[in-house]
């Protein structure tokens, strides 16, 4: 069985950006930010909720061999550095059986799947991972 | 700070990396704690400071400061344990040197320890993304690996190098190491065993990567020499530190807390990075030593691979280059990473076998956290 240690509080406060990638933009200069943060570089501490877009670019990639615990199963990873409308995420790139076919540039978009389960008896844990729009 | 004393390494000792099934942490730490307290003629120590990363993920144990001092007998000694993932001996040697150079303690030994073997290779993957942020990347599946892979691929595409090119670092690793009795990895490789190595996370493969080993280490520091031949003194620390959260950096060939802890610890020895002669960079990846190198200044961007293929940094050049073959040699002890290069760095200004003919003077040591997390380096120079 898997080996994990995340507690349902610890998965759960950060369903807005699991399940919609939701972002912070200050209200007073504009910037975004992913993940969220509490002050922004022009130093206000004044943000809005922002959803990020759900079609981006793919900026870089790697194919991870030596994964942690939890993703054994789930092994090789595709991680991936994704721009959203300015915004750069990281996170896993799925639908992808051939990985040599990605390439920097490629257009991808957010999907929502399952990352992990959390113990013997725990919770599924779902959260944003990334699909290329053309097949790969 | 009241800038009044100066600070000395008089003593260092090192616990050669490798798999010691036989030792827990207490006993690794006692070895090298004592021994290093012995080479410096047991002069009474006020603190300890101790590095360690993982002990609750990897051993379960808390509080690691009074349950280490307690077993060397140090009771009443005030044992602090520093955490800052695989750059903590930096950070632990930051402390120590505080404490003195403010005049509240005479002496104060800092120590490295961790134990990475008591763990599968697999549950210890899981302890290493703990030096990521862990709720944005490790959650996902991101291991310090993948983050390393994704500098090294932009690296190589920005400077139009190929694997080959790069597969140098560990080459010229191996090639030191071999040399050095105190090495995990004594053994000179080809570029052929770099190529055929398994890939961990795409480009970066097996010989890349830094061995994960169970280490201690431990270096004295005391506010003035205690024996009258040449000493080590502590000219300049500095430290800088860049955010977590990688998807935000716009680009990832440069570390910018490697860069800010230089020019902090160059500004405090009032010297410049020309009068350096030997330095110790944290290549738990190759490319981090690589861009360590860039960053701090040694070699321009872009130009590592090539200056390391030419020979540039070898011994006996106007700077060396991890002499005692880098953590891809000596192993990668956790958070007692630094320690390793810390102890390596007093052995090569003390003209210590087998660094008997580097003849350096000025020596730069850089640990850091995670991928350009958080930096410290520190510089030191043989005095007479």
């Amino acid at each position: 069985m898997v080996d994990q240690k995340l507690s349902v509080p610890r998965y759960w406060r950060r369903i807005p950006q699991y399940y919609r990638l939701e972002g912070v933009q200050c209200v007073k200069c504009g910037r975004i930010y992913y993940p969220p943060r509490a002050v922004c570089e022009c130093g206000s501490r004044e943000f809005r909720a922002y959803p990020l877009p759900s079609v981006g670019k793919l900026i870089n990639y790697t194919v991870l061999y030596s994964v942690p615990s939890e993703f054994e199963k789930m092994k090789p990873l595709v991680i991936g550095i994704v721009d959203l409308g300015g915004v750069r995420v990281m996170g896993q790139i799925v639908d992808c059986p051939d990985p040599s076919k990605l390439s920097p540039g490629i257009d991808v978009e957010v999907v929502f799947r399952m990352v992990k389960m959390d113990g013997n008896y725990g919770i599924i844990n779902y959260g944003y991972k990334f699909r290329p729009l053309n097949s790969c | 700070m009241f800038n009044t004393t100066g600070v000395y390494i008089v003593a260092s000792s090192l616990v050669q990396g490798g798999r010691h099934y036989e030792k827990g942490l207490k006993e690794l730490f006692a070895e090298s704690f004592l021994k290093a307290l012995d080479n410096a003629g047991n002069p009474g120590v006020g603190a300890i400071y101790v590095a360690n990363a993982f002990a609750e993920s990897l051993q379960d144990q808390g509080v690691l400061g009074a349950y280490l001092a307690d077993y060397v007998g140090l009771r009443k000694t005030p044992a602090i344990r520093i955490e800052g993932g695989d750059g903590s001996s930096g950070l632990a040697f930051l402390e120590a040197y505080n404490m003195i150079r403010s005049g509240i303690y005479d002496c104060v030994a800092v120590s490295g320890v961790e134990k990475m073997s008591d763990v599968t290779s697999i549950r210890l993957n899981k302890a290493l993304a703990t030096i990521t942020d862990y709720e944005y990347e490790g959650f996902f599946g991101v291991t310090p690996a993948a983050i390393s892979a994704l500098a090294m691929k932009e690296y190589m595409s920005k400077y139009n190098y190929d694997y080959e090119d790069m597969a140098i670092w560990p080459v010229k690793m191996h090639e030191r190491g071999s040399a050095n009795p105190l090495a995990y990895m004594r053994r000179k490789i080809s570029l052929k065993d770099v190529m055929d190595s398994e890939v961990v996370s795409e480009p970066l493969r097996l010989y890349d990567t830094a061995p994960a080993v169970d280490g201690a280490g431990t270096v004295i520091l005391c506010n003035k020499p205690l024996k009258n031949d040449a000493v080590v003194r502590v000219d300049g620390v500095g430290v800088g530190s860049n955010g977590t959260y990688i998807g935000q950096r716009s680009e990832l060939t440069m570390l910018h807390s490697v860069a800010d802890a230089t020019n902090m610890a160059l500004r405090m020895a009032n010297t410049e990075v020309g009068s350096v002669n030997a330095v110790e960079v944290h290549d738990t990846y190759s490319i981090l030593g690589i861009l360590a190198l860039e960053s701090m200044g040694i070699t321009r961007p872009g130009e590592t691979p090539r200056a390391l293929s030419l020979g540039q940094l070898d011994p006996g050049g106007r700077v060396v280059v991890n002499a005692s073959g880098g953590l891809k040699s000596m192993g990668f002890p956790g958070g007692a990473s630094g320690m390793y290069e810390l102890v390596s760095m007093h052995m090569e200004l003390m003209g210590t076998k087998p660094f008997d003919n580097l003849n350096a003077e000025v020596g730069l040591v850089q640990d850091m956290s995670g991928f350009d997390l958080t930096s410290t380096v520190i510089l030191l120079r043989r005095v007479s």
